[in-house]
């Protein structure tokens, strides 16, 4: 098999082809949002568990900055983080499957895993927003949009809907598991951005540096008008 | 295409057990009590008036229940008023006179054998095994809610803030260390 380029398509972003091009495939932005997400979400689970309801709520409210973040960036960011790039129909994933796709990004059966977790967050982050604690302490920053016994159902789903959470994440950390053990490793990739990729393939189109600011001064006024209660949409 | 179906899957099954667990431990809950009412007639013959028999004990646990979940809604509809730009005063001062009210009671709602071996609660065993503490926490409660009744009767809407502030954090000082995690 010497000399012969291994071309293994199923794995995530980077196709490990031995003698590739070091390149990269995950811009900053898009390893910052992955990285403070999940390190928000550890958080999130401790403190809520160690009596913290403030620092929860402060956590969730910096994930919902994340994810306002990351969607504006599916539209106006690199080529790999944009929704256009990476998400792809059910034929695709079948392509995917037998092995006949080519490219850089999310391939198409880890796009569903992306837009999942995502999804998956925006709802847990809702729930918490109109959630209060059951002692009267504490309120998520829209919890006055809704009544006091809707605001307990939502913390009873809030913790519920973590157990899908957790699901996926398991899934997302098995899926890394299996491509590793297949010889893909993904995790680097996510760190550094760089991984080794055929000579055949397009190079990522980096995203503005100036629309990344601009991404996030916007998700992070939507958020500050969140955690003022939502004024003028609220009564 | 497994994959995904295995991916759709995985939520759907996580939810059902989370479920199927919660009721089993109110099933539990009812097994518990039904059980201590029956005994209790053979328990009072040896342990004549030195231990609270398991028919009072379900008794109280079940006024103290009550007690902590009417504290708390009042708490919730104070915590709402005081978050918005025109707190109801009304709402207030009614659910401030409730909770002093029901903090006086509170003495009475921890006697000895009223723990989890007693039935289904919240109250950790710990709360017998540092009783001074435990206490001097609830001693705590009783101050703030009378604090801020006093505040809600003023009717200064700061000075209301600040002891409704001082009120929640005797609360959450009791149950952060007295206090299982109950999912009910």
């Amino acid at each position: 098999m010497q000399g012969v380029p291994r071309q293994i398509s199923c794995g995530d972003a980077p196709l490990s082809v031995e003698g590739g091009r070091s390149q990269l495939v995950w811009d900053l932005p898009v390893r910052l949002f992955h990285w403070l997400l999940a390190a928000l979400i550890v958080f999130s689970w401790w403190s809520v568990h160690h009596h913290h309801t403030d620092w929860h709520i402060w956590s969730g409210c910096a994930i919902l900055t994340l994810l306002i973040f990351r969607i504006l960036w599916g539209f106006f960011g690199s080529s790999t983080s944009r929704f256009t790039g990476f998400v792809r129909g059910p034929r695709a994933v079948g392509a995917y499957l037998r092995g006949e796709w080519f490219g850089i990004g999310h391939n198409p059966l880890g796009a569903l895993s992306v837009l999942a977790l995502l999804a998956a967050v925006a709802v847990q982050v809702a729930l918490g927003l109109v959630a209060q604690d059951e002692d009267g302490i504490y309120m998520g920053p829209l919890a006055r949009l809704v009544t006091s016994d809707q605001s307990d159902k939502a913390r009873a789903l809030h913790s519920a809907w973590f157990n899908v959470l957790l699901g996926l994440i398991v899934l997302h950390l098995a899926a890394i598991a299996f491509y590793k053990v297949r010889g893909i490793g993904l995790t680097r990739a996510m760190i550094s951005g760089k991984t080794d990729l055929g000579a055949n393939l397009p190079p990522m189109r980096a995203g503005k540096w100036w629309a990344a600011l601009i991404c996030l001064a916007i998700a992070i006024a939507i958020t500050r008008w969140v955690i003022a209660g939502a004024p003028h949409v609220a009564s | 295409m497994r994959a995904v179906l295995f991916a759709l899957a995985l939520p759907l099954v996580s939810i059902a057990a989370c479920s199927g667990s919660q009721t089993s431990q109110i099933h539990n809950g009812q097994a518990n009590v039904s059980t201590d009412s029956r005994s209790a007639e053979n328990a009072t013959g040896s342990n004549l008036e030195l231990r609270l028999s398991l028919g009072d004990a379900t008794r109280i646990m079940h006024e103290r229940h009550e007690g902590m979940e009417t504290i708390g809604k009042n708490a919730k509809a104070i915590n709402r008023e005081l978050a918005g730009p025109s707190p109801d005063l009304a709402v207030v001062r009614g659910g401030a006179a409730q909770i002093a009210e029901l903090s006086t009671k509170a003495s009475g709602w921890f006697p000895e054998g009223t723990g989890p071996e007693a039935g289904k609660t919240g109250a950790k065993p710990d709360i017998w095994q540092n009783r001074a503490d435990f206490e001097t926490k609830l001693h705590n409660f009783q101050g703030a809610a009378a604090a801020f009744d006093a505040a809600a009767k003023s009717g200064d809407v700061p000075r209301i803030k600040a002891r409704f502030a001082e009120l929640g954090g005797a609360c959450k000082a009791c149950h952060d260390k007295y206090r299982a995690e109950m999912h009910h």
